[in-house]
């Protein structure tokens, strides 16, 4: 994943890399590599958990300005599910699906 | 190496993160795309085209699976549009337990979150076009990934003018 991101990079698109093994994300650093201690397959959280998979990927939009250096890994304090996630945002759009008969 | 021990073996990879992290920090990566600078986003987030690149072996529901029989992996890809109904994903990856990515794909593809991050205004729009492809990539497969794939994958984000690419595994 560190080697696509890149070559996105490379032809002048900012990246951000998720990675939940931190000795893969230390082999091969993507330009900029957000760590969460969460499992593979679950990278943004549990099913259904619509705050905590926002607040993922909402980390990642941040680490757009918040990574210094090419290689630069931030790690996020999250704790699975020992942790209280910011409420859900622009559940609108859900909303206006067709109510369910 | 048969497919229910790939599938088999993944379970414990994705249950106890140790096992993963033991695993890479013995295989030797190939390392033929250099780091760039950290190049700048064009515009703020909130007005900013953001797509997403995934190692997670998601795809169309119609469209070919992943070769699971190489057992260097899978360098290809898939194109998902922006616009997908989450029911059309499928994922087809034996190396790590997708069991949860199943039911929700947005464990790994956070592709409905970041609908919602557009609606609360956080980001701009979501492009027109992801990419799936699948990690675990060995030997001639990860070969082709550096000599070839990740560049074609790299043009379709530059063609669709996208600004901020997330990349995640599976």
């Amino acid at each position: 994943m560190g080697l696509v991101a890149r070559q996105i990079e490379t032809l002048g698109i900012p990246t951000v890399t998720l990675s939940v093994v931190q000795s893969m994300t230390e082999a091969t650093p993507a330009p900029r590599n957000v760590l969460v201690r969460f499992r593979l397959g679950q990278l943004f959280g549990e099913p259904g958990a619509v705050g905590q998979q926002q607040a993922v990927l909402r980390a990642m939009l941040k680490a757009v300005d918040g990574a210094t250096h090419p290689g630069a890994v931030i790690q996020l304090p999250y704790r699975w599910k020992r942790e209280s996630y910011p409420a859900p945002v622009g559940l609108a759009a859900r909303a206006q699906d067709p109510p369910m008969s | 190496m048969p497919r229910w021990w790939n599938q088999f073996q993944s379970l414990f990879y994705s249950r106890f993160r140790w096992l993963p992290e033991r695993a890479a920090s013995r295989v030797r990566r190939p390392t033929d795309i250099p780091m760039p600078p950290l190049a700048s986003l064009r515009r703020p987030l909130s007005e900013a085209r953001v797509g997403v690149i995934t190692a997670a072996g998601i795809h169309f529901a119609h469209d070919r699976p992943f070769d699971m029989a190489n057992k260097e992996g899978d360098a290809s890809f898939r194109i998902v549009p922006g616009d997908v109904h989450v029911e059309d994903i499928r994922i087809t990856h034996d190396y790590y337990d997708h069991s949860a990515a199943d039911r929700d794909v947005n464990c790994v593809f956070p592709v409905e979150r970041m609908r919602e991050l557009v609606v609360a205004g956080e980001i701009g729009e979501v492009a027109p076009r992801h990419v799936g492809m699948m990690g675990h990539l060995l030997g001639s497969q990860a070969e082709r990934l550096v000599g070839a794939t990740a560049r074609e994958m790299a043009e379709i984000f530059l063609a669709d003018q996208v600004d901020l690419v997330l990349a995640t595994p599976g």
